[in-house]
C-alpha cells in the first residue's frame, strides 16, 4: 500500500480510515478537556460536563469503527436492494416521531428507548442519499430529465418537510443540500439550478438590504449580476425576462411582508439573524462561542486551559459547540488541523465519486461528500457567528451516538464505493 | 458522461474550496487579526469589577467617646422573582421551614418590599448565626439565596444626640450617580440626611474601592486572583466639641420639658451640650423605619424633627433688656442710675396701658434694679428714648438677626426689625414709635433662635464680637479664635455683667444659683400668642472670667425664673462638680 495521495483508481483505501481515526482521537482529546473541571466549584446552574461523557464517547468510537468496517465490506448490491424498504422505514419513523415523541424544548425529534435515544432524522439522511442515488442511477441514460428530477425532489422533499415540522430547520436543510448536489451530479445544468434558486436569493438580498444595510443597493447589485449571468448563459429572451420578473417580485414581496410585521415579530426574526441583539437568550451561545474562538489566537490557550469553557461560559460545549473549544484551546493552528482532516475526507470522497464506475456508487459518494461538507461548514459557521444558531453537530467530533453512527455508516459507504471503483 | 462528470467535479471542488476558504479566512480574522479584541472580551467575561464600600467615618465626642459607629450585619436575601413561585418545593417554602420564620407575616412583608422594585428582597434582616449556617450548608438547594453583609450605622446614645448628629438614610433614586462614575452613589449606599451626618457627608463617606475578581458564567466568584483597582479609603472620623457626659447632664436637667438648651464654652464658642426636645432616635432610620413609626413621628405634636436650636424662633423676651440697656448706655440716653416715673404695674402710652409683669408694680427703680427685677415699665420709658435702628444695631452686634454660622442646614435668621423692615411691612405711615415699647422688652416682631441667644450671652460675657458657635473640632477648617472686641464701652458691658450677677443673687434668677460659683443670668417670660408663655433663661458662669454660657428655653413653660433657671442651675452644678473632680485627679 502506497502512502502517497492516490493518483489512480483503486489506490488510497487508507486515506479515509486514517482521517476518521484522526477525527476520533481529536474528539476524544477535546471531550477529555471539556469534561475536566478547571476552575473552582461547579455551579448549581451549570454542573459542568461529567467525565462519563468521555467514556461513553470511547464506546461510541469503538462501535463506530466496527460499523464502518462492516458497511465497507457489505456488497453494494445488497445496499442498493435494501434502499427502498430502508427509505420507507425512515419516512414512517419520521412521521411517527411527530406524533409519538416527547416534546423537548418545544420540538419532537427523538424516541426515548431507555439507554439510547433514536433520532430518525439521522438514518433518514442516509436513506435520502441512497434513494436519490438509486433513482437517479436508474434514469442515468435518459435524455428526458424532468421526470427523475421531479421524482427525486419529491423523495427528498417528503423527509425534509417532516423534519421541518419537528421543527428542525438545520437538519431539513441537509436534505435540500443533498438533493441539489445529487441532481447537479446527475447532470442538471448548474445554470438551470441557479435560475431555479435565484428567486430565493433575491428574497435573501432584499431582506438583507431592508434590515441590515438600510439601502436597496445590495438587492440592486444582485439583480444586475443576475442579469449579466443570464445574458451570458444561452437562454431565450422570454425565459430571461420571466426569471428577472420572478426575482423582482419575490424581492418586493419580501420587503412588503417585512414592513407589515409588528415590531416584536421583526425583533424575533432579527435576533435569529443577529444573535447579539439578545445577549441573554439564544444569542448568548453565539457570542460566547465567538469570544472563545477569538480569544484562542494563533496557538490557543493550550490544551485543558480554555477559560471560556472552564468557567462554564460556553453552553453545549461537548456537542454542537465543540469546535469553539478546539478554537479556544488549540487556536488557529488546531482549528486548521481539524478543518484539514475534514477536507481530506471531502476531497478524497469527491475523487471516489469521480472514479466510481457505476452511477449508483458515484451518486452515493457525492451524497456522502455533501453530507460532510454541509455539516462541517454550517457547524463552523454557526460557532464563528456567520450563521444563526441551529442545532447541527460536527460529524464525528460532537459527542453523541447518533452522530457517530451516521458518520461511520456514511464513511463506510464511501470507502465501500472507493474499494470497488475498479468494478463494473 | 465521464467528461461531463469531470467538469461537474471541478465545479463542485471549486465550490467546496470556496466555502472552506471563507471559513479559514474568517477564522484567521477572528483568531489572529481581531484576537486582542476577543481576548479582552473574554477577560471581561470572567472578571467582575466589585465595589468595596468604604466604612463611614465615626463620630466622637470631645473626649474621644464614641457617639456613632458602624456595625456589620448579615441579611439573608432572595431574588425578587422568588416570591411568585409557589409550591412545597419552592425555595421560599424551604426557607420558611428551615429558618422557622412566621409564615404569613414574612410573606406579607416580602410582598410589600416587592412592590418597591428592588431586585433582591431581604428575607431576614440582621440574621443570627444559626440562620446563616443553614444557608451556608444548604446553599446548593437554595439557588439565588445569599447572605449579604452590610454595614449599618449605630448611634450609641440614641435620642440624646438626635438633632446634633442627625441620621443617615439609604440613597434615593435621584441621588444615584452615573453608572461609570466611581465616586457616585450606588443603590444601598448610606447618605447623611440631617445634622452633622449631612453636613460632613463628604468627609464621613470616604471613597469606595474597586477590585477585579474572577467569576464564572453565573457571576459567582471563583479562584483567588484578585486585583485591586483602587484602594478603599475609610471615611474620616468627625470629633464634636460636645461632651457626652455634659450632654447627658443637660438632657437630664431638661427633664420631660419641650424646648431647647445649649451650653457654650467661653471664649472658644465650642458647644459643650445642645438639646432640642423632643428628639427622635436616629437608629430608627438605619433599619428601614416602618411606615407606622414614621407617621407617628411626623404627626407628633411636639415636632421631634424640628431642630429647635437653629430652626425654631421665639420672641426673646426679657433677656433682650440687656440689648436695650446697652443701646441706651452706648447712645448716652441713660446711665446706670437713670430713673423714670415709678412702676405702678402699668404704663399708659396713647390710649393703651402697657402692663408690667409684676401686677403690683416695682415702685421707684433705677436702671440697675430695673434690670435686676426686670421692670417692664422702666424699659417702656427707656425704649421711648431710643429709636428702632439704634436698637437693631446693638442686637445685630450681639449676633441676632442673622444665622450664627452653625453647620446645620436650614438655620433660621430670626428677625431684628428696623425702620426699613417696619416701612416695608406696614408702610411708612403704618407704624409709630409705639413699637419701641414692645421692642424694648423683647416682644413684638422680634424673633431669635436659642443658639443666637447663646451667642448673645457669650458675646456679652466675653466682650468678643466674633464669638461663634463651633460644633466640630476640625483643625483644618476651624475658624480663628475670637479676638475682636465688641465696639461697646467696656464699662457698660461690665455694668451689664455685674447686674446679671445680681439677677441670680437677688433678682428673678435666684433659682440658677450654684454653690461656690458666681452665676450671671437673665430670666425671661416671652409672651406667646399661641398659648402659654415661653420660659427663657440665659446665663454665664463664673461671673468673673466666664467659662460657659448656658441658654434654656422651655416652650409654654411659664416663668423663666421659676422653670428655666433651675435647668441651667442643675447643669452648671454638674459642670463645675466635674471640673472640680478632674482637678483632684490630675495634679
Amino acid at each position: 500500500m502506497k502512502l502517497a495521495w492516490p493518483r489512480n483508481p483503486g489506490e488510497g483505501g487508507w486515506v479515509i480510515p486514517a482521517a476518521y481515526a484522526g477525527l476520533c482521537l481529536f474528539s476524544l482529546a477535546t471531550l477529555w478537556s471539556v469534561t475536566e473541571g478547571i476552575h473552582g466549584p461547579y455551579e448549581i446552574m451549570d454542573p459542568g460536563v461529567p467525565k462519563s461523557i468521555f467514556w461513553r464517547q470511547v464506546i461510541w468510537v469503538a462501535i463506530g469503527w466496527s460499523v464502518l468496517l462492516t458497511v465497507r465490506s457489505l456488497p453494494l448490491r445488497w445496499i442498493e436492494q435494501g434502499t427502498p424498504p430502508f427509505y420507507l422505514l425512515c419516512v414512517i419513523l419520521l412521521a411517527i416521531v411527530l406524533v409519538a415523541a416527547p416534546v423537548v424544548q418545544g420540538a419532537r425529534r427523538w424516541f426515548d428507548l431507555g439507554p439510547v435515544r433514536l433520532q430518525p432524522s439521522e438514518p433518514a439522511k442516509i436513506a435520502v442519499i441512497l434513494v436519490l442515488a438509486r433513482l437517479l442511477a436508474a434514469f442515468h441514460a435518459q435524455e428526458k430529465r424532468l421526470l427523475p428530477v421531479t421524482a427525486s425532489m419529491l423523495l427528498a422533499g417528503l423527509p425534509l418537510l417532516l423534519v421541518l415540522r419537528e421543527p428542525d430547520l438545520g437538519t431539513s436543510l441537509v436534505f435540500a443540500a443533498i438533493w441539489i448536489v445529487a441532481v447537479f451530479w446527475y447532470g442538471l445544468s448548474w445554470v438551470l439550478l441557479l435560475s431555479l434558486a435565484s428567486p430565493l436569493l433575491s428574497a435573501v438580498f432584499s431582506f438583507y438590504a431592508e434590515t441590515v444595510a438600510g439601502s436597496p443597493w445590495p438587492w440592486g447589485i444582485y439583480l444586475v449580476v443576475l442579469l449579466a449571468a443570464l445574458t451570458r448563459a444561452r437562454f431565450r429572451l422570454l425565459e430571461n425576462l420571466a426569471l428577472m420578473a420572478a426575482n423582482i417580485v419575490t424581492g418586493l414581496i419580501t420587503t412588503f411582508f417585512w414592513e407589515g410585521l409588528k415590531v416584536y415579530q421583526q425583533e424575533r426574526i432579527l435576533t435569529f439573524f443577529d444573535p447579539a441583539r439578545d445577549q441573554f437568550g439564544s444569542g448568548y451561545q453565539a457570542i460566547q462561542s465567538k469570544v472563545a474562538i477569538g480569544s484562542g489566537g494563533l496557538f490557543g490557550t493550550s490544551y485543558l486551559q480554555g477559560t471560556q469553557k472552564g468557567l462554564a461560559f460556553l453552553p453545549e460545549r461537548h456537542t454542537d459547540f465543540i469546535f469553539s473549544v478546539v478554537g479556544e484551546e488549540l487556536g488557529f493552528i488546531g482549528a486548521m488541523l481539524l478543518v484539514g482532516l475534514y477536507l481530506v475526507i471531502i476531497m478524497r470522497g469527491l475523487q471516489i465519486a469521480l472514479e466510481a464506475r457505476r452511477p449508483f456508487s458515484s451518486l452515493l459518494a457525492v451524497g456522502v461528500v455533501t453530507y460532510f461538507t454541509f455539516h462541517v461548514v454550517v457547524n463552523i459557521c454557526i460557532t464563528t457567528g456567520l450563521m444563526p444558531v441551529t442545532g447541527l453537530p460536527l460529524p464525528v467530533m460532537s459527542y453523541g451516538g447518533s452522530n457517530m453512527l451516521t458518520s461511520a455508516i456514511m464513511l463506510g459507504l464511501l470507502t465501500n464505493v472507493g474499494s470497488r471503483s475498479f468494478e463494473t | 458522461m465521464p467528461h461531463t462528470r469531470l467538469v461537474q467535479a471541478r465545479i463542485l471542488r471549486a465550490a467546496i474550496l470556496l466555502v472552506f476558504g471563507v471559513i479559514v479566512v474568517n477564522l484567521l480574522v477572528m483568531q489572529v487579526v481581531k484576537h486582542d479584541e476577543y481576548e479582552s472580551q473574554s477577560l471581561e467575561n470572567r472578571q467582575l469589577r466589585l465595589r468595596v464600600m468604604a466604612p463611614r467615618g465615626r463620630i466622637l465626642d470631645r473626649d474621644g467617646r464614641l457617639l456613632a459607629d458602624n456595625v456589620y450585619i448579615a441579611d439573608i436575601t432572595v431574588p425578587n422573582r422568588c416570591l411568585g413561585k409557589a409550591g412545597p418545593d419552592s425555595t421560599l417554602e424551604k426557607l420558611l421551614t428551615w429558618l422557622r420564620l412566621p409564615r404569613y407575616e414574612t410573606l406579607d412583608r416580602l410582598a410589600g418590599e416587592q412592590s418597591s422594585g428592588r431586585p433582591r428582597l431581604t428575607l431576614v434582616a440582621n440574621a443570627v448565626m444559626p440562620q446563616i449556617a443553614v444557608i451556608e450548608e444548604r446553599g446548593r438547594e437554595l439557588p439565588g439565596v445569599k447572605v449579604e453583609t452590610r454595614s449599618r450605622r449605630r448611634y450609641l446614645d440614641g435620642t440624646l444626640f438626635g438633632h446634633v448628629i442627625g441620621y443617615v438614610g439609604e440613597t434615593l433614586p435621584s441621588e444615584i450617580g452615573e453608572e461609570d462614575d466611581p465616586d457616585g452613589y450606588k443603590p444601598g449606599d448610606w447618605i447623611g440626611r440631617d445634622g452633622i451626618e449631612a453636613v460632613y457627608e463628604e468627609r464621613l463617606r470616604g471613597q469606595a474601592g474597586y477590585t477585579l475578581q474572577e467569576v464564572n458564567a453565573v457571576g459567582r466568584v471563583v479562584g483567588r486572583r484578585e486585583v485591586e483597582l483602587r484602594a478603599v479609603q475609610s471615611g474620616q472620623d468627625v470629633v464634636l466639641t460636645l461632651s457626652q457626659a455634659l450632654q447627658d447632664t443637660l438632657g437630664a436637667a431638661m427633664g420631660d420639658n419641650r424646648g431647647c438648651a445649649v451650653a457654650l464654652s467661653l471664649p472658644s464658642g465650642e458647644v459643650l451640650a445642645a438639646i432640642s426636645a423632643p428628639a427622635y432616635d436616629p437608629n430608627l432610620f438605619t433599619s428601614r423605619i416602618s411606615t407606622r413609626d414614621w407617621q407617628a413621628l411626623q404627626s407628633d405634636p411636639g415636632h421631634p424633627f424640628l431642630n429647635r436650636l437653629t430652626q425654631a424662633t421665639y420672641p426673646p423676651g426679657s433677656p433682650y433688656k440687656i440689648v436695650t440697656s446697652l443701646t441706651a448706655l452706648q447712645n448716652g440716653e441713660a446711665t446706670s442710675s437713670t430713673s423714670f416715673s415709678p412702676c405702678d404695674g402699668s404704663y399708659q402710652f396713647g390710649n393703651r396701658a402697657f402692663r408690667c409683669w409684676k401686677k403690683g408694680g416695682h415702685g421707684a427703680v433705677d436702671h440697675t434694679s430695673a434690670l435686676i427685677h426686670s421692670c417692664d415699665v422702666f424699659y417702656y420709658q427707656l425704649g421711648l428714648r431710643l429709636n428702632i435702628d439704634q436698637l437693631a444695631v446693638t442686637a445685630r452686634l450681639l449676633g441676632l438677626g442673622a444665622p450664627t454660622g452653625s453647620p446645620f442646614r436650614g438655620e433660621a435668621a430670626g428677625n431684628v426689625p428696623d425702620t426699613a423692615w417696619y416701612d416695608k411691612r406696614f408702610g411708612s405711615r403704618g407704624w409709630s414709635r409705639g413699637v419701641m415699647l414692645n421692642n424694648a422688652i423683647g416682644q413684638g416682631e422680634l424673633l431669635v433662635t436659642p443658639l443666637q441667644m447663646a451667642v448673645l450671652t457669650g458675646r456679652v460675657a466675653t466682650g468678643l464680637a466674633d464669638l461663634r458657635p463651633v460644633f466640630v473640632r476640625d483643625p483644618a477648617t476651624a475658624p480663628p479664635a475670637a479676638s475682636r472686641p465688641l465696639p461697646l464701652d467696656s464699662a457698660h458691658l461690665d455694668w451689664v455683667r455685674r447686674t446679671m450677677r445680681q439677677v441670680v443673687d437677688m433678682g428673678t434668677g435666684t433659682r440658677a444659683r450654684v454653690q461656690s460659683i458666681e452665676v450671671a443670668g437673665k430670666t425671661g417670660t416671652a409672651e406667646n400668642p399661641h398659648g402659654e408663655d415661653h420660659a427663657w433663661f440665659v446665663c454665664f458662669a463664673p461671673a468673673i472670667l466666664p467659662e460657659v454660657a448656658v441658654v434654656v428655653i422651655l416652650e409654654n413653660g411659664g416663668h423663666g425664673g421659676a422653670v428655666a433657671a433651675p435647668v441651667a442651675g442643675r447643669w452648671l452644678s454638674a459642670y463645675f462638680a466635674q471640673k472640680e473632680s478632674e482637678k483632684v485627679v490630675t495634679p
